[in-house]
């Protein structure tokens, strides 16, 4: 079973704690916002990535075991992923 | 309702079938309305709809593989299947995608086959609650009227929404139906879980109801009759193309879209403000089909541009529009979403800009929001930007392409526009400057 990290993108306030704290996965946007590394989190990660979501101020971001849910993946989101042109 | 005689005249695009208006008369206010080959939302009459339980339901939406209107294509056997009974059920006509109007023209010319489609789910999931959600007074008139007619005022309520483009997404609705701000939740938390009044809900677009009432009164193998193996049926689309404006057509599953949009257009808008610019031949009006070729066909807006128009900048006349939309709450879409309409506007003026870094932000919103509008946006913006990678090239190298914005793409009235003095970005009225 694997974890991954998500973030309350309605919480969030961009303060960037979890980056300095967790560097190794969670890096900051030109607005401040944290980019997730898309990989899932190994057993080694977790230690700074519970860090991390303690020290969210916002409280906005959470560690989740990597379930599928089906129904959160409807169909016609086939191009949820844009690249840039 | 009945027919009105209207002499023929021709539809957007080389539509395979004689093409007439439908009920056109009766309708001022509306877009042109077109039935190619066998009407049945716009039919002039509809048949009776017999009570039906979930299990018949469920078996026969899954036959005719029907697929949710409103956007994300969701199968309705699947949503009926995962809420239990005595789920309330909430029918969402507020259109909030300006490109779209196909959901009122079902309202207007069809207000039986919503409200039976609505009474068929709540008989099938034995739900006390129905709520019709409609952001426009005639719409919402149409539907009370049948509500009456049918005797129903005790179970259903038609309720007058005003929440734009994000309020119209369903938890955002849901949300603002419970009496908090119409914005979406921070967590994915679906209707079918939690929804109105923190109760399990059957939650869809105007136009699945619409086509579960059409499968319950014919049965799934007449209903099969038309449209393709995958999906059977006729859809509603909203088609915008040069020469012939804006118009709502009827067409079965399976016809090409270039009978919509002709063979002579430059790319081709799918899905709308949240779709995909394409310039894949050979489509067809098949929801799996399309999305197997990375197109979503979205709330079923289909647009062409003139070629007298700069593509760039009705881009980003659009690009602003969607900024200035977003309901202020998750950063990547707050200020991603600013700064791409900004990139953008730039350009049409002629000043000099990054595109490797816009094209960097294009790449940093998506999928970093509590709904789905940072990714739809980005999706217009990144696909319409390969799409007329040429003319993008001019704007960045030389002088422009030379073309006017025409404002082609229709947006709602700026006075309308929510957010007008908060939102980060007001681009639109910098591009007409």
């Amino acid at each position: 079973m694997s974890r991954q990290l998500r973030i309350d993108w309605t919480r969030c306030d961009g303060h960037g704690l979890c980056a300095l704290l967790f560097p190794e996965r969670i890096e900051l946007d030109e607005w401040g916002f944290p980019i997730l590394d898309p990989q899932g989190l190994t057993e080694a990660d977790l230690p700074a990535a519970r860090l991390a979501v303690r020290s969210c101020p916002r409280l906005a971001l959470r560690l989740e075991r990597t379930v599928e849910r089906p129904h959160e993946r409807p169909h016609g989101r086939a191009n949820d992923r844009v690249s840039a042109p | 309702m009945s027919a009105v005689t209207v002499p023929p005249t021709t539809g957007p695009g080389h539509l395979d079938h004689p093409v007439r208006p439908a009920q056109q008369a009766a309708l001022p206010a509306l877009p042109p309305i077109y039935v190619a080959g066998t009407a049945r939302l716009l039919a002039a009459e509809h048949p009776t709809v017999p009570a039906r339980d979930r299990a018949w339901l469920i078996a026969a939406a899954r036959s005719v593989g029907l697929l949710g209107r409103g956007g994300a294509a969701f199968p309705v056997a699947a949503k009926l299947a995962a809420v239990g009974a005595g789920a309330s059920v909430l029918v969402n006509g507020s259109e909030g995608e300006p490109a779209s109007w196909k959901d009122r023209v079902l309202m207007r010319c069809a207000p039986g086959l919503v409200v039976d489609g609505a009474l068929l789910v709540a008989g099938a999931l034995h739900s006390r609650r129905i709520t019709l959600a409609v952001s426009d007074a005639p719409s919402a008139a149409a539907l009370q009227a049948v509500v009456q007619q049918r005797a129903a005022g005790d179970r259903v309520r038609v309720v007058l929404t005003d929440n734009g483009f994000v309020g119209g997404e369903v938890r955002a609705l849901v949300n603002g139906l419970d009496g908090h701000p119409a914005v979406p939740g921070g967590r994915r938390v679906l209707p079918s879980d939690r929804g109105l009044g923190g109760r399990p809900t059957f939650a869809s677009n105007v136009e699945t109801f619409a086509q579960l009432a059409l499968l319950a009164a014919l049965g799934p193998e007449e209903f099969a009759r038309i449209g393709t193996a995958v999906e059977a049926g006729t859809t509603l689309v909203t088609v915008h193309s040069p020469g012939h404006g804006t118009s709502v057509v009827e067409v079965a599953h399976g016809a090409p879209l270039t009978g919509l949009t002709g063979t002579d257009t430059g790319p081709v808008l799918v899905g709308g403000y949240h779709g995909t610019w394409t310039t894949a031949a050979d489509l067809r009006v098949e929801r799996p089909m399309l999305r197997a070729a990375g197109v979503a066909w979205g709330a079923g807006v289909v647009a062409t541009l003139p070629a007298t128009t700069c593509p760039v900048g009705e881009i980003a006349r659009v690009a602003g529009w969607l900024a200035a939309e977003s309901s202020g709450q998750c950063g990547p879409c707050v200020f991603g979403l600013a700064g791409i309409a900004r990139d953008l506007i730039a350009l049409v003026r002629g000043q000099r800009v990054d595109v490797t870094a816009l094209r960097r932000r294009l790449g940093l919103v998506a999928g970093r929001g509590a709904c789905s509008h940072p990714d739809g946006a980005v999706r217009f913006v990144a696909t319409g930007l390969q799409a007329y990678a040429e003319d993008l090239a001019r704007h960045e190298h030389g002088s422009g392409c030379g073309r006017p914005v025409l404002g082609a793409l229709p947006l709602p009235p700026a006075t309308d526009r929510r957010h007008r003095d908060t939102a980060p970005g007001r681009a639109d009225d910098e591009v007409r400057r």
